[in-house]
């Protein structure tokens, strides 16, 4: 399966919505639910999907999904 | 030299007068004279000299770690970086709470040792720009930004004169590339900004020191209050802090586009916030983006095995030191607290809130988000009891109070020091706030405001009349000088 689609099952699992479709330029704005109080919980349920650990600079970093799914693909490769 | 002073109705038209006669290459240096003469205006001697030993101090730091290439040794100048910076806020401000505390701890435990007894400092402007130096050098640290090379436009980022005393606390990325663009007289820029700066006066002097009347007089003398005056005084310190600092946010923003600089809004209508997540989004914007950003992010990263757990210990950690920032008291301490559970406790339920709502299918209901706004309200109104009290036990004789009791006739409302006539002012000014709040987002009232020069002109002076008709009771300074 893509990358980007894995993610998206992710997310809707997280975000506790079946309905949402990740892009590469979007951001915490786009998704209802995705704040600050959440943030963590994606990250960590990212982690353990890929079986990644990012580190404190990368997740701080993070503009958007395309770089989540960038650092993605360079951990699991 | 506050805002509301002669002296900066002076000083404010001569700054510009110079920054626009000299040319570009020397408008920063205007700008930084003007920020350390304005500073210096306080007469508090060194003061000046602790803004010149942060700017000096996180100068260096920030270029040592950019040049720094063993993660180590970067890691090292970091923790060096904001230590330094963290000494200096501590000394300023915590060390007679932290003597007062320690000499009751070996009070407590009859220990022989001698904590001597701190004198405490004036410390205006101190946290905001110590805050904003420890940004900088953790976004170096991060790769986020670069370190400024010119220590001249450094120092001026720090000490810009509209935001030092009370913010907004602004980022690197957001202030420095504007104190670096040439300047070009802009009609636009300059009516906004002295509307913003009336708008701003406005709300300090008729509104928010009207209300601190009513507020003071039941806050300092809780126990000749009764419970209608204690929940009214409550509420007026709610909006009196609101319109004080909003206000003088305006009067900030509105200075700093005369120089063409947009500084972060630090407001967007809190109290009409819907959770109390959601009013920390709207409430000193400037200040909780920072905590969330330095201080509940990172820790929440770190305790990220522990889950909902990690992220409810982060929250409380992160709004107690929101609480300690405000200033050396328990008071603030437990207000931050107090913010810090509400939150914690809201990462728990939210989930079976949410599904709660569905199941009762109300979770577009107007009704509910109605709801909302007035809990949130007066979760954030219990807090401020704490922030606002003179003495903890103030704070738990008013938990105690039955606020509905038998002599809470509305004819005892006002108490002695408020009178009719005040509450009337406060309440046409409160209108008038609230009507700008909700005109000034719709597009309608907008292009009529933009096409009638006359209605335009009619307001200006309208307000300007408020000013001096209603301006005279203000008790002059603003209350998060204190922080």
């Amino acid at each position: 399966m893509e990358l980007q689609e894995r993610l998206n099952e992710v997310f809707c699992q997280v975000f506790d919505d079946e309905d949402i479709r990740i892009a590469p330029e979007m951001t915490a704005d786009d998704i209802d639910g995705w704040d600050s109080l959440s943030h963590v919980n994606l990250i960590v349920a990212v982690e353990t999907t890929f079986g990644i650990r990012f580190t404190h600079k990368e997740v701080l970093t993070f503009k958007n999904i395309g770089d989540l799914l960038n650092c993605i693909a360079a951990k699991v490769q | 030299m506050p805002f509301n002073s002669l002296d900066y109705f002076l000083f404010l038209p001569a700054v510009y007068l110079v920054f626009y006669l000299v040319g570009d290459r020397a408008r920063w240096g205007v700008l930084l004279a003007a920020s350390f003469g304005f500073y210096a205006a306080l007469k508090v001697p060194y003061l000046p000299a602790v803004l010149a030993l942060v700017a000096v101090t996180t100068y260096c730091f920030g270029i040592w770690l950019h040049r720094a290439q063993a993660p180590g040794t970067k890691r090292m100048l970091l923790w060096g970086g904001i230590a330094a910076n963290v000494l200096v806020l501590v000394a300023m401000k915590y060390l007679p709470f932290l003597s007062e505390n320690l000499r009751a701890v070996t009070q407590f435990f009859s220990l022989e040792l001698q904590v001597p007894a701190v004198r405490a400092l004036v410390a205006i402007g101190v946290s905001y720009y110590v805050f904003q130096a420890i940004s900088y050098l953790i976004d170096i640290y991060f790769e986020i930004e670069e370190p400024e090379p010119h220590f001249g436009y450094f120092a001026l980022y720090l000490s810009f004169f509209p935001k030092l005393l009370q913010g907004p606390i602004e980022r690197t990325g957001d202030l420095l590339p504007q104190l670096k663009t040439p300047y070009r007289f802009d009609y636009d820029n300059m009516r906004y900004g002295m509307l913003l700066f009336a708008w701003g006066l406005f709300k300090k002097m008729v509104l928010a020191d009207r209300l601190g009347i009513y507020a003071d007089a039941v806050y300092n003398d809780i126990h000749a209050a009764n419970g209608m005056q204690l929940l009214l005084g409550t509420y007026a310190y709610a909006f009196q802090i609101f319109m004080d600092f909003s206000g003088y946010t305006d009067m900030a923003l509105g200075t700093a586009r005369l120089f063409n600089i947009n500084l972060t809004q630090n407001f967007n209508s809190p109290y009409l916030a819907t959770s109390v997540a959601d009013f920390w989004r709207r409430w000193h914007i400037s200040f909780s983006r920072w905590i969330l950003d330095y201080i509940f992010k990172p820790l929440q990263m770190q305790w990220r095995d522990w889950r909902t757990w990690g992220t409810a210990l982060a929250l409380v950690a992160a709004f107690l030191v929101s609480g300690i920032w405000h200033g050396a008291s328990w008071g603030f301490v437990i207000w931050g607290g107090l913010h810090g559970l509400y939150m914690a406790c809201s990462v728990f339920y939210k989930p079976y809130q949410k599904k709660l709502y569905q199941k009762l299918g109300i979770q577009k209901s107007p009704y509910l988000k109605y709801w909302q706004m007035l809990v949130t309200f007066h979760l954030v109104c219990f807090a401020w009891v704490f922030f606002r009290v003179n003495s903890l036990s103030d704070a738990l004789y008013i938990c105690r109070f039955p606020f509905v009791s038998a002599d809470n006739g509305l004819h005892k409302v006002l108490v002695h020091g408020f009178h009719a006539q005040k509450a009337g002012v406060v309440l046409v000014a409160g209108v008038v706030v609230a009507a700008y709040g909700v005109l000034a987002r719709n597009e309608q009232a907008l292009i009529i405001w933009n096409r009638y020069c006359a209605l335009r002109w009619l307001c200006y002076n309208a307000l300007l009349l408020a000013l001096i008709l209603l301006g005279g009771e203000s008790q002059g300074h603003f209350i998060y000088f204190n922080f």
